[in-house]
C-alpha cells in the first residue's frame, strides 16, 4: 500500500480488505497446488477429494473480489496507484482462480491414475515441478505486498526454469510411451498434469507482471523467452 | 522537479504551435510569492485543466492569461506570456481588447441585470463588432446556440438574464464570453455552483467549444478535470508540479505530490 494515508480512511480500509482477500485466495491456491501433488504422490484419494472440494472456496473469493472492485470503482472513482491496485487485484484474482482450477484438475486425475499402471519416478518429478511453481507463486504474492517490481521481474525470468523442467518431463513421457504401448494412457494423464503445472507457471508470471504494473504503471515490455519448446520443436517430439 | 516540468513540456509540444506560451512566470502579491517560475504551453483546440489544493496559485495563474491581475494594485506579474506569439503584457496591448480575445467565465454565474439579449450583445457593442442590427442579432443567436441554450431562451430574449436557473445563467455567461469571438476561454470553477445536470450540460458544452477555442479550466473537482480535459496541470504552493496528458496524470503521475493529491492522500 501507499505509505501515506487517505484523507478518507474508509477508502484505506477498503483497499486493505480487498488485498487481504486476494492474499487469502493466494494462500488457498498455494495449499491446493501442494496438496494436489501430494495426494498424487502418496496415492491419497481423500486428500485429492478435499482439494477438489476446496476449489469452491477459491471461486467464491474470486467472485467476492470482483464485486468489491466493482463497488470501490463505482463509489470512490480511484485514480493513479489506487486505480492500478484495484485493476491488478482483479487480474491477479483471475489468475489465481485459473491456477486453482489446474490444481483441482490434477486432483481429479489422481483418481484415474491410481487405477492405471504406475510410471516410476513420475509422481516425485511432478511434485518437484509443483513445488517450484508454488514457491514462485508465494514469491509473486510477497513481491505484490511489498510492491517490489525488481522481485517481480526476477519471478518472470524464473518461468523459464519451469518450462525446462516441463520439457524434460515431456521427453520422459515420450520414452515411456515408446517403450510400451500400455504406458500410453497413464503417460498421457501424467503429461496433462505436467502441462497444467506449466500453465500454472504462466499464470504466476502474469501475476508477477501485475506487480510491475502496480509499481511502475507499465507492464514489462520485452516479450520473455519461451522455455516451452514442445509445441515448436520437432526434434523434441521425435525423441 | 525541473526535469519533470521540462518533460511535461516536451509531451505537450504538438505539430501545431501553442496558443498560449508562458515562460518563467512569477506573481507576487506584495511580499507573497504566489506563482513561482511557471512554464506552460497551452495547445489550440484543447481543454487544459488546472488542478491543485486551495491557495496553490491555479486561479492566480489563470488570471494572468487575460491580465485580470492588472486590476489588483499589489499584484506584480513577471515573465513572458505569449498569445499566438505576441506578448500580452506588451505596452501596446490594450487589456480590454485582450479580454475580448481571451474570454472568462467565473465561478458564480454573473449575468448583467439586463435582458438576455443585452447580456450577449454587451461585448460586441463595446468592441463595435457589427454593422447592422441584423448582424448583432446573428452574433447573439450564434453565441446562444454555441452555448447550447438557444432553444431554452429564444422566445424570451427580452426577459432578464438574472431570472434564469443557475445552470442557464452560467451558459448565458459562456455565451456572453464567446460573443466577442475569443480565441481562448478561461473558466474559473464554472460548475461549482451548479447541480449535476447543469454541470453535465456545461461539461458537454466545454467539449464542443474545444472545436473552436482553447479552453483553460480551473476546477476543484478532479473528476471534472478527468472528464473534460486533454491536458492537466497540477499546481502546488505556487509551483507547477506536473503538466501532462490528462490520462497520464490520472493513471500514472510522475511526481509523488501529484499522486498524493489526486488519490486524496495527505502528502
Amino acid at each position: 500500500m501507499n505509505s501515506s494515508q487517505h484523507i478518507r480512511s474508509a477508502f484505506d480500509r477498503d483497499l486493505d480488505m480487498i488485498q487481504a482477500k486476494m492474499l487469502k485466495m493466494g494462500g488457498l491456491v498455494e495449499a491446493a497446488i501442494l496438496d494436489a501433488a501430494k495426494s498424487f504422490e502418496s496415492r491419497d484419494l481423500e486428500l485429492a477429494q478435499e482439494v477438489r472440494a476446496r476449489d469452491k472456496k477459491i471461486d467464491a473469493l474470486e467472485a467476492q473480489i470482483n464485486e468489491d472492485v466493482t463497488r470501490i470503482i463505482a463509489l470512490r472513482a480511484p485514480a493513479a496507484s489506487d486505480l492500478r491496485t484495484l485493476l491488478s487485484i482483479l487480474k491477479v484474482a483471475g489468475n489465481l482462480e485459473r491456477i486453482g482450477d489446474y490444481a483441482k484438475n490434477m486432483a481429479k486425475r489422481t483418481n484415474v491414475l491410481l487405477q492405471l499402471p504406475l510410471i516410476e519416478n513420475s509422481p516425485a518429478s511432478l511434485r518437484r515441478l509443483a513445488r517450484e511453481v508454488q514457491i514462485m507463486l508465494k514469491d509473486a504474492l510477497d513481491a505484490y505486498t511489498q510492491r517490489d517490481a525488481e522481485m517481480g521481474m526476477d519471478i518472470i525470468s524464473r518461468d523459464r526454469d519451469i518450462d525446462e523442467l516441463y520439457n524434460a518431463l515431456f521427453r520422459e513421457f515420450l520414452t515411456y510411451m515408446m517403450e510400451d504401448p500400455r504406458n500410453i494412457t497413464p503417460s498421457m494423464h501424467l503429461h496433462f498434469i505436467a502441462k497444467n503445472i506449466e500453465r500454472m507457471g504462466d499464470h504466476v508470471t502474469s501475476i508477477a507482471e501485475q506487480v510491475v504494473f502496480v509499481v511502475t504503471g507499465e507492464l514489462p515490455g520485452e516479450p520473455r523467452d519461451k522455455g516451452d519448446v514442445t509445441s515448436t520443436d520437432l526434434d523434441l517430439s521425435q525423441g | 522537479m525541473k526535469d519533470q516540468i521540462t518533460h511535461g513540456l516536451e509531451n505537450s509540444v504538438t505539430s501545431t504551435p501553442s496558443k498560449i506560451s508562458a515562460t518563467q512566470v512569477n506573481v507576487h502579491y506584495g511580499d507573497a510569492h504566489a506563482i513561482k517560475d511557471v512554464n506552460v504551453e497551452i495547445a489550440p483546440n484543447t481543454v487544459t485543466a488546472f488542478i491543485g489544493p486551495s491557495g496553490c496559485g491555479k486561479s492566480t495563474f489563470l488570471r494572468c492569461l487575460n491580465r485580470m491581475n492588472d486590476t489588483i494594485d499589489i499584484c506584480r506579474v513577471t515573465g513572458n506570456i505569449l498569445l499566438d506569439g505576441e506578448d500580452i503584457y506588451d505596452r501596446k496591448v490594450d487589456p480590454v481588447q485582450l479580454r475580448a480575445k481571451v474570454g472568462m467565465v467565473f465561478q458564480k454565474p454573473n449575468p448583467f441585470p439586463k435582458s438576455i439579449y443585452d447580456n450577449i450583445a454587451y461585448g460586441p457593442r463595446i468592441h463595435g463588432l457589427f454593422k447592422t442590427k441584423a448582424d448583432l442579432d446573428t452574433i447573439v443567436e450564434n453565441a446562444l446556440r454555441r452555448a447550447a441554450i438557444w432553444d431554452e431562451v429564444k422566445d424570451r430574449l427580452d426577459a432578464p438574464g438574472t431570472g434564469l436557473s443557475g445552470g442557464q445563467q452560467q451558459r448565458i455567461c459562456i455565451a456572453r464570453a464567446i460573443a466577442t469571438a475569443p480565441d481562448v476561454l478561461l473558466m474559473d470553477e464554472p460548475c461549482s455552483a451548479l447541480d449535476p445536470i447543469a454541470t453535465a450540460q456545461v461539461e458537454e458544452l466545454i467539449d464542443e467549444l474545444r472545436e473552436n477555442y482553447s479552453v483553460v479550466i480551473v476546477t476543484h473537482s478532479m473528476q471534472q478535470a478527468a472528464r473534460v480535459s486533454q491536458k492537466t496541470a497540477f499546481f502546488h504552493l505556487g509551483n507547477l508540479v506536473e503538466y501532462d496528458d490528462t490520462t497520464k496524470i490520472f493513471t500514472n503521475p510522475r511526481d509523488p505530490r501529484t499522486e498524493s493529491y489526486i488519490t486524496g492522500r495527505i502528502g
